[in-house]
C-alpha cells in the first residue's frame, strides 16, 4: 500500500456502524509491550531500536493477523505522510515527531496495528467504528497472544507487563471511546462529566488524545488506571461508562430541541447549507459544522446522512489528507479552498430526498 | 541537572560507556565529556584538560561519579541506586518519568511500590500473565468452532449469542483480510 492509496483507503473505523445514536464514532483498544531483554526507550541505542524493529517484524510475518500488514519507518518518511497516519489515527503525534528507528504496521482496513518504538517498543492497537470495546479487546488480545509467542515481554508477577512509563504498568491496557456531545458542551455539563469520570479513573481527552485539544465536539474517554484492575472489567467499566454519557448527551439534546426546537433546527440546516455550499472552509469552521450536522443526525432532523459519511470526511478533509489527494504543497488558503470543494462535492452526491427531508 | 563529574556546571550531555560490561550512562557538562570520545576512541585516556587538570581514565571517572553521588544522595536522604544494566538513577527517573529497561523495576522496587499505589491505587497485578514463548498459535480451529456456535445460534435463533458471536469472528478476523461474516 502507497500513500496516495492510504488516503482514500476506507478504513473499518470510520464505517459508522454501532453508532449508539450517531454519538460514538469509534472505539479503541491499545496494549503497551516491551522486549524484555532490550533497553526501554529512554535508554535505547540506535542498534536497540533496530533490534526492536527486526525482531517485531519477524514476529509479524508469522502472524496471521499481520501477516499481509503493510509497514512504514518513520524516518523514511516526509512530515507530510507521518501527519497524514496521525490523521488516520494509526500513529500518535509523538510518534510522527521523534527521531530516530521507528515505524508502524497495520493491517488492509486499518484495524490492527503496531506502533514500534514510541514510548514502549509496542504499541498494539485495535480500533473499530462505534462502541464495540469488548469486540476492539478481543482483536488487540489475539494479536498480543500471538507477538508474545515470538517476544519476550517484560513482565513481572507482581506487576505485570512492564511499561517505560509506571502509568501503564500492569495490563498496559488503554481503552478509549472517541464520541460526539455537542449538547454536554452547550449546556456546560462536560465539567461536571468529567470530574465524575475522574472519580471513576476515567478520563476525557482531546481529538487525537493524550495532550490535545476537543474539536469539533469530540472527546476520547478512557481509562486511567492499569494496575490491579483486570482487562475485562477496564472494558466493561469504559462500556457502562459511556452508555451512561450517551444517555446524558441524549436528554440535553432532547432538552434542547424541547426548548428551542427552531433555533436547532436552525442551527442544524444552516451547517448544512453552509457546508453543502461554502468555498472556503478552515478546518476549525468544518469541524464545527460537521458537529451541528451529526447533532441533526442524533436527532432525526436530518434522516438519511449517515455516521460513516460524516466519519470519512472528517478525515479526508484534514490537511496532510488534502496535500496527499492534490498533490504537491498547498498553502492555507489553498487547502481551505479544496476542503471546501471536496466537501461540496461529496454534499452534492447524496439523494436530494436526503439533504431535504425535515 | 548538574554535571554528575564536577558537580558544578549544568550537565549537556547523556555519556555513555561500557563497564565490567555493563552499559553506564552519566550525565555530564561539556568540560568533564572525556576527551578520548570526542577525538578518537582507541586513544588511551589521560589527557590534560583546559584547565591543566588531568583527566581520568573512563571508568575511574564513572566510579568516582557514583561514589559521589552515592555520599551526596546519602547525605540529603535522597535514592542513590543506579539500574545495573542499563544505569538509570532514581533522580533521572524522577526527571524523565520513564524507565529505562525491566531491572529499573527491581532496583527501585521500593520506591516504584510506593508510586504505583499512588498513581492506581494499587499495587499487585489481576490481569493477563506472561505469554509463554513457544509456536505462534493457529486460531482457525477456535475460529471454526466459533462459526459452528454461530450457525447453532442462529438454528436455534438466540440472536443476541449469535450477535456477539459474529462480533467475536470479526474481531478475530481483523486485519486478516476483512471476511465479511
Amino acid at each position: 500500500m502507497n500513500f496516495s492509496e492510504l488516503a482514500s483507503n476506507a478504513a473499518r473505523w470510520l464505517s459508522g456502524e454501532e453508532d449508539s445514536e450517531g454519538m460514538v464514532i469509534s472505539c479503541r483498544a491499545r496494549l503497551a509491550r516491551n522486549i524484555s531483554t532490550i533497553s526501554f526507550a529512554p535508554k535505547a541505542t540506535i542498534d536497540d531500536q533496530e533490534l526492536v524493529i527486526d525482531r517485531v517484524m519477524s514476529a509479524a510475518q508469522r502472524s496471521r493477523h499481520m501477516r499481509s500488514a503493510a509497514f512504514f519507518k518513520m524516518n523514511a518518511l516526509q512530515a507530510n505522510e507521518r501527519r497524514l497516519l496521525v490523521e488516520r489515527h494509526l500513529i500518535s503525534p509523538a510518534l510522527a515527531e521523534s527521531k530516530g528507528q521507528r515505524g508502524v504496521l497495520f493491517s488492509r482496513d486499518e484495524a490492527l496495528s503496531i506502533m514500534i518504538n514510541e514510548e514502549d517498543h509496542l504499541r498494539l492497537q485495535a480500533i473499530l467504528p462505534g462502541l464495540q470495546s469488548a469486540a476492539a479487546w478481543s482483536a488487540v488480545n489475539a494479536l498480543d497472544d500471538e507477538l508474545g509467542t515470538a517476544l519476550e515481554y517484560a513482565h513481572s508477577d507482581d506487576w505485570g507487563f512492564l511499561t517505560a512509563c509506571p502509568t501503564n504498568v500492569g495490563t498496559g491496557l488503554r481503552v478509549s471511546v472517541l464520541i460526539h456531545l455537542p449538547a454536554l458542551v452547550l449546556t456546560e455539563d462536560m465539567e461536571r462529566v468529567t470530574r465524575g469520570l475522574t472519580q471513576m479513573t476515567f478520563t476525557v481527552r482531546g481529538f487525537y488524545g493524550e495532550g490535545t485539544n476537543s474539536v469539533g465536539n469530540l472527546f476520547q474517554i478512557s481509562n486511567q488506571s492499569t494496575l490491579g484492575v483486570e482487562e475485562g472489567e477496564i472494558v466493561e467499566k469504559l462500556t457502562s461508562i459511556t452508555q451512561q454519557i450517551i444517555a446524558h448527551e441524549k436528554d440535553a439534546q432532547e432538552a434542547l430541541l424541547k426548548e428551542a426546537p427552531s433555533q436547532v433546527e436552525d442551527k442544524v440546516w444552516r451547517a448544512y447549507g453552509l457546508l453543502a455550499h461554502a468555498r472556503v472552509l478552515s478546518s476549525q469552521e468544518f469541524m464545527n459544522l460537521l458537529s451541528a450536522v451529526r447533532l441533526g443526525r442524533s436527532l432525526n432532523l436530518i434522516k438519511k446522512i449517515d455516521s460513516g459519511f460524516m466519519n470519512r470526511l472528517m478525515i479526508i478533509t484534514q490537511p496532510s489528507h488534502l496535500q496527499a489527494e492534490r498533490g504537491g504543497d498547498l498553502t492555507a488558503e489553498e487547502r481551505d479552498m479544496y476542503r471546501a470543494e471536496l466537501v461540496r462535492e461529496n454534499f452534492a452526491r447524496l439523494p436530494t430526498d436526503n439533504a431535504g427531508a425535515s | 541537572m548538574k554535571c554528575e563529574i564536577c558537580h558544578k556546571r549544568d550537565a549537556t550531555t547523556a555519556y555513555t560507556h561500557i563497564v565490567d560490561d555493563v552499559k553506564k550512562t552519566l550525565l555530564l557538562c561539556a568540560d568533564c565529556i572525556p576527551t578520548e570520545k570526542k577525538n578518537d576512541e582507541e586513544k588511551p585516556v589521560g589527557v590534560v584538560s583546559a584547565k591543566g587538570q588531568t583527566k581520568q581514565d573512563v571508568p575511574t571517572l564513572i566510579k568516582k561519579a557514583k561514589v559521589e553521588f552515592a555520599a551526596s544522595a546519602a547525605e540529603s536522604g535522597a535514592v542513590a541506586e543506579q539500574c545495573a544494566s542499563c544505569g538509570m538513577t532514581y533522580d533521572q527517573f524522577k526527571k524523565a518519568g520513564r524507565l529505562g529497561c525491566q531491572c529499573c523495576y527491581e532496583t527501585f522496587a521500593a520506591q516504584l511500590d510506593r508510586l504505583l499505589k499512588r498513581i492506581h491505587g494499587a499495587n499487585k497485578h489481576c490481569g493477563k500473565g506472561r505469554i509463554a514463548l513457544g509456536e505462534m498459535p493457529v486460531p482457525t480451529d477456535d475460529l471454526n468452532q466459533l462459526e459452528q456456535e454461530l450457525k447453532d445460534a442462529v438454528q436455534r435463533e438466540d440472536f443476541e449469542r449469535a450477535a456477539q458471536l459474529r462480533d467475536q469472528i470479526r474481531s478475530m478476523d481483523a486485519g486478516a483480510g476483512g471476511r465479511v461474516v
